[in-house]
C-alpha cells in the first residue's frame, strides 16, 4: 500500500513541474511588452514601466525567472495583483472556500442525482422509469450551465420567489448555484452508472444473491451497487476537476465570490499574477483531486492496492 | 471551454473596455460657469429651508456588473470605483448635473493670468471620518500623493498633467502650481477622481485604503466582502450640505449595498425579483421587460468622447482622405442605434458626446449617403468589381477592423459596419483578437480602424485622442499628428474664458470631422433601473450616480 503511494504520489511532481512550466510561460507567450499591457489603463511614465518590470523580475534571464516563480510558489508567493494591489495568495485564500464549498456541492449533487438515477434506470430496465431517468440525463448534459443558470433564476428566483439569485453565505444562495454546476455532472454519471450497473447484474453472484431470496433492494444496495461504482468513482473524481472549472461560469452567472470571478476579472483586467496564481491553484487542485481519487481505488478494490 | 464562452459573451465586449479605459477627465466647463481668471463666484450658495436626515433610514441594494480593483479614488483607473466613492468622498469643487462648477470643499478659488496656479480657500469646519481636520496641509499631501512616483495612480494622475506642486499658502488657503497653463484642472478638481482622503488615516492604513478608505463625505465605507458587495452607511459626523443634496447631513438611508453581479441577465432578474432595488448596465433587451413590469428606467448620457471608430490616416486605404469620407458617408448610425442601442445610446454628433459640447453645425455632417461615398471612392481610383468589391490598380478595396474578441467574438457593431461598408464596395475584413494584441496593434497604428469609447467630463480628453505625442501610445489611433490641431489642443489648455474655450474645441471637432479621423457612433447612456418605490437618484456632472438622495417608500 505504502510503496503504491508513495509511486501515485511522485508521479505527480513531473505534472506539477509541467503545470507550472505551462503557467509561467503565459506571461513569455504574451505578444507586446506585458508590463506596457498590464498597464495600459494608467498614466504611466517609462520610470513606472520599469519599475514594475523590475518588480515582476521580467529583466531577468526566462530560466531564472521560472526557477524563482517556482520557488516563490512553493512558499506560497503568487507575486500581486497588478488589478487590487493585494498578494494574489491572499486574494486566492479568500476566495477558494466559496470555490470549493460550490464545487462540493455540485459534487453531492452530481452523486446524489446522477447515482440514483442510474440506478433507477438500471434497475428497471426496458421500463419508462429509465426512458425518463435518461431523458432527464441527456437534457443535463446537454444543456450550458450559464442558459441552465439563468433558466432557474428566472423560474426559481424571479417567477416563484422561492430561492435568492446572486450572492454567496448561507444554504439557500447555494441551493441554485449547487444544481446548475451539479446537473451536467449528475447526467454523465447517472449514464455510467447505469451501464456498470448493468454490467454488474449480469454477474452470476448478483443472481446467486437472488437465488438465496434475497430482496432485491439488499441485490442492488449491497452487493451491485458498490462494485457498480468502481468506474464511477474515476468519472467521479474527473468530474470534480470538471466542477472546480464549471464553477467559473456558475459564480459569473449567481454572481457568488470564488476563483471563478477572481479569473475572469483576471482576464478582463489583463491582471497576469493572479490570472496565474489562479490557474495554478485550479491546476494543482485538479492533480490532488486525481491522486484523491487513485488512493479510494485502493480502498475500493483490494485488488489495486497489493498490485 | 464552450461554457466559458457563453458567459463572457454575456459581457458586452465594448462596454468593459470602457469602463476600464480612460475616466481621466471631467465634466466640460459650461458656458456660464464662473469666468475662470477671475476670483471665483463659487460663494456658498443660500441654503434652502433646513430640512435635515433625521427620522430616515433604510436601506438599499444596487446591482452593479463589476467590482472595483480598489476603493482609493486615487489609485482607481476604473469608473465603477466612482460609482461607489461619488458618494463617499469629497473634492474641491463639484461639477454639477448641468456642468456648472459648484463650491465644496473650496468656498472659492481663483485662477491666475497665465493658467498656471490654481489658489483654493477652502473650507474651516470640515473634519475627516476619522475625526481629523481637513486642511491645505491635507490637499497638498493628496495631490503629492497621486503624482509620487511610488504610487501608482490611476485616472486621477491625468488630471495633475504637468504638476508643478502645492503650496501651503495658510492653513485654509491651497496654491496648485502646474508646469503649464492647464484650465482643465478647474473641472478636475470638480471630478470625483480626486476626493480628499484623510493624510493621518491613510498613512496608517497603508494597503487597507484600498479596502476602506477614509474620506470626509456624507457616507462611509463600511465593508466590502470580495466578489459580493461593498456596503456604506451615513457618516452622522457630516453636517454640511452636499451640493446637489436637498438637506443638510448624509443620506436618507441608513445603508447602501453595492452588489457586483457580472451576468447582465441575471442583474435584471435581481432587480426584478426586489432582490435588488437598482440596478446599472441593462441591455436593450431587458429594458421593454423591466418596465413593463413597472420599474422606473432612469438614463443619463456619459460625457468624453462617443462609442466611434477611429480611422487610421497613416494605413493604405484609409491614409487617404475621400476613402475615410467615403466610410463616413457609408456608416448608417440610425441603423445601428436602433439594431444594437435601443434606450441605451443616441445617435452620436461629433468627437465629443453631445452634453459636452453640441452645436447644430454637428448634426449635419456626414448623413448617411451611399451615393455620395460612391463618388468619393470613384475620385480616389476605387472602381468597382465583379464582386461588388471596389478595386485600383489590381488591389481591392479593404478595411482592416480591429476588433477585441473576449471569447464570444467580437462586439456586433463590427459586423453590422462590415455590413453597411459592403455596400459602398468595401471590404471589412474584421480583425477579432484578444485585447492584448488589440492594444499592440493600436500602438502601432497596424489597421484601419477600431472601435472605442472614452469616458471624461473635459474637453481636453481631445488631447488624449489627437494629441501627436499619443500616437504610440493611449488613445491617438487615428496616429494622426497635426501642428495645428496640437496647436488648438494647447490653446484649449490655456484658455481661460468659457465661451472662447467652448469655440476652441469646436473648431477643433469640425476639424477632425472635415479631416475624417474618427466615425462618432453612439452617445452611450447610463442606464438605471429603479424599483417602483425607490426614488431620490442623482448624478454628478460626469454622470455617476448619488446616492444622497434615494429614499424607499
Amino acid at each position: 500500500m505504502n510503496a503504491y503511494l508513495a509511486r501515485r504520489v511522485v508521479a505527480t511532481v513531473p505534472v506539477l513541474f509541467g503545470v507550472s512550466l505551462l503557467v509561467f510561460s503565459m506571461l513569455a507567450l504574451v505578444p507586446g511588452d506585458p508590463v506596457q499591457l498590464m498597464l495600459s489603463e494608467f498614466q504611466t511614465t517609462p520610470e513606472q514601466i520599469a519599475r514594475l518590470r523590475s518588480q515582476l523580475h521580467l529583466d531577468e534571464p526566462l530560466p531564472v525567472q521560472f526557477g524563482r516563480f517556482v520557488w516563490n510558489a512553493v512558499r506560497g508567493d503568487l507575486g500581486t495583483s497588478i488589478r487590487t494591489r493585494r498578494p494574489v495568495t491572499t486574494e486566492i485564500a479568500d476566495n477558494f472556500p466559496a470555490t470549493l464549498q460550490l464545487a462540493l456541492a455540485g459534487l453531492l449533487v452530481a452523486g446524489i442525482l446522477g447515482v440514483s438515477l442510474g440506478v433507477i434506470a438500471a434497475a428497471n430496465q426496458h421500463s419508462w422509469l429509465e426512458l425518463g431517468s435518461m431523458l432527464l440525463a441527456l437534457i443535463g448534459v446537454s444543456m450550458p450551465s450559464f442558459w441552465l443558470g439563468l433558466l432557474l433564476i428566472f423560474g426559481l428566483s424571479l417567477r416563484l420567489r422561492l430561492l435568492p439569485a446572486t450572492g454567496g453565505g448561507d444554504l439557500a444562495h447555494l441551493v441554485l448555484p449547487a444544481i446548475t454546476l451539479g446537473l451536467g455532472a449528475a447526467a454523465i454519471l447517472a449514464r455510467l452508472t447505469r451501464s456498470s450497473m448493468l454490467e454488474v447484474l449480469r454477474q452470476e453472484y448478483v443472481t446467486t444473491a437472488r437465488a438465496k431470496g434475497l430482496a432485491e433492494w439488499l441485490v442492488i444496495g449491497r452487493h451491485a451497487l458498490k462494485n457498480a461504482l468502481i468506474p464511477v468513482v474515476t468519472i467521479f473524481g474527473l468530474q470534480f476537476g470538471q466542477l472546480l472549472a464549471g464553477t467559473f461560469v456558475v459564480e459569473t452567472v449567481f454572481a457568488r465570490p470564488g476563483l471563478g470571478r477572481l479569473i475572469i476579472d483576471g482576464i478582463l483586467n489583463k491582471d497576469f499574477p493572479m490570472v496565474q496564481g489562479v490557474v495554478l491553484v485550479v491546476a494543482v487542485s485538479y492533480v490532488l483531486v486525481n491522486l484523491l481519487v487513485d488512493l479510494m481505488y485502493a480502498v475500493l478494490d483490494p485488488r489495486i492496492r497489493y498490485a | 471551454m464552450g461554457r466559458v464562452r457563453g458567459i463572457v459573451r454575456g459581457l458586452p465586449p465594448a462596454l468593459v473596455a470602457l469602463n476600464l479605459f480612460f475616466t481621466a477627465c471631467q465634466s466640460q466647463p459650461p458656458a456660464s460657469a464662473p469666468p475662470a481668471a477671475t476670483t471665483a463666484a463659487a460663494a456658498a450658495q443660500p441654503a434652502p429651508a433646513p430640512n435635515t436626515t433625521s427620522g430616515q433610514g433604510g436601506s438599499v441594494t444596487i446591482g452593479l456588473d463589476q467590482e472595483p480593483p480598489t476603493l482609493d479614488p486615487e489609485a482607481s483607473p476604473s469608473a465603477i470605483t466612482f460609482y461607489i466613492t461619488s458618494s463617499v468622498g469629497e473634492t474641491l469643487l463639484y461639477v454639477d448635473e448641468n456642468r456648472q462648477i459648484q463650491p465644496w470643499l473650496a468656498q472659492s478659488y481663483e485662477v491666475s493670468d497665465d493658467a498656471r496656479s490654481f489658489t483654493f480657500k477652502l473650507r474651516n469646519d470640515v473634519t475627516f471620518q476619522d475625526g481629523t481636520p481637513f486642511n491645505a496641509a491635507a490637499v497638498k499631501w493628496n495631490l503629492d500623493r497621486v503624482v509620487d512616483p511610488n504610487f501608482k495612480a490611476g485616472s486621477a494622475l491625468a488630471q495633475l498633467t504637468g504638476y508643478a506642486g502645492t503650496d501651503v499658502v495658510d492653513e485654509f488657503t491651497a496654491r496648485v502650481r502646474f508646469k503649464d497653463p492647464f484650465v482643465p484642472f478647474l473641472i478636475y478638481a470638480g471630478s470625483p477622481y480626486m476626493p480628499m482622503l484623510s493624510p493621518t488615516a491613510t498613512q496608517k492604513q497603508a494597503d487597507q485604503v484600498n479596502q476602506a478608505p477614509v474620506m470626509s463625505g456624507p457616507y462611509k465605507v463600511d465593508e466590502w466582502v470580495a466578489k459580493d458587495h461593498v456596503t456604506v452607511s451615513r457618516w452622522d459626523g457630516y453636517k454640511r450640505r452636499a451640493p446637489w443634496s436637498d438637506h443638510d447631513g448624509p443620506g436618507y438611508l441608513e445603508k447602501v449595498v453595492w452588489k457586483f453581479i457580472p451576468e447582465a441577465g441575471t442583474r435584471a432578474a435581481t432587480v426584478e425579483s426586489g432582490e435588488t432595488q437598482l440596478a446599472t448596465v441593462l441591455t436593450p433587451q431587458d429594458l421593454p421587460r423591466l418596465q413593463s413590469a413597472g420599474l422606473q428606467v432612469v438614463s443619463k448620457p456619459w460625457v468624453g468622447m462617443p462609442f466611434m471608430m477611429f480611422l487610421t490616416t497613416t494605413r493604405p486605404p484609409t491614409d487617404d482622405l475621400n476613402v475615410r469620407q467615403a466610410v463616413e458617408y457609408g456608416i448608417d448610425r440610425d441603423a445601428l442605434v436602433s439594431a444594437l442601442y435601443q434606450g441605451i445610446g443616441q445617435k452620436a454628433i461629433g468627437p465629443l458626446t453631445a452634453v459636452m459640447l453640441d452645436d447644430a453645425s454637428l448634426h449635419s455632417l456626414y448623413p448617411h449617403d451611399t451615393v455620395k461615398a460612391g463618388q468619393l471612392l470613384d475620385q480616389a481610383g476605387w472602381t468597382p468589381g465583379s464582386d461588388g468589391i471596389r478595386n485600383k490598380n489590381g488591389q481591392r478595396l479593404e478595411f482592416s477592423l480591429n476588433a477585441i474578441d473576449y471569447g464570444g467574438g467580437p462586439d456586433q457593431s463590427n459586423e453590422l459596419i462590415q455590413g453597411q461598408l459592403r455596400q459602398i464596395g468595401m471590404d471589412v475584413k474584421i480583425k477579432a483578437q484578444a485585447r492584448p494584441p488589440w492594444y499592440e496593434d493600436n500602438y502601432h497604428c497596424a489597421n484601419n480602424g477600431m472601435e472605442l469609447f472614452l469616458r471624461s467630463g473635459e474637453l481636453d480628453v481631445l488631447y488624449a485622442a489627437f494629441g501627436s505625442a499619443n500616437v504610440g501610445g493611449n488613445f491617438n489611433w487615428s496616429c494622426i499628428k497635426d501642428p495645428e490641431m496640437d496647436s488648438m489642443l494647447d490653446q484649449g489648455r490655456r484658455e481661460t474664458d468659457a465661451n472662447k474655450r467652448k469655440q476652441v474645441y469646436l473648431q477643433l471637432e469640425q476639424k477632425l470631422m472635415d479631416q475624417a479621423t474618427v466615425v462618432p457612433l453612439v452617445d452611450q447612456l447610463s442606464v438605471f433601473a429603479l424599483r417602483p418605490n425607490v426614488s431620490g437618484l442623482k448624478f454628478t456632472g460626469n454622470s455617476y450616480p448619488l446616492v444622497t438622495e434615494l429614499t424607499v417608500k
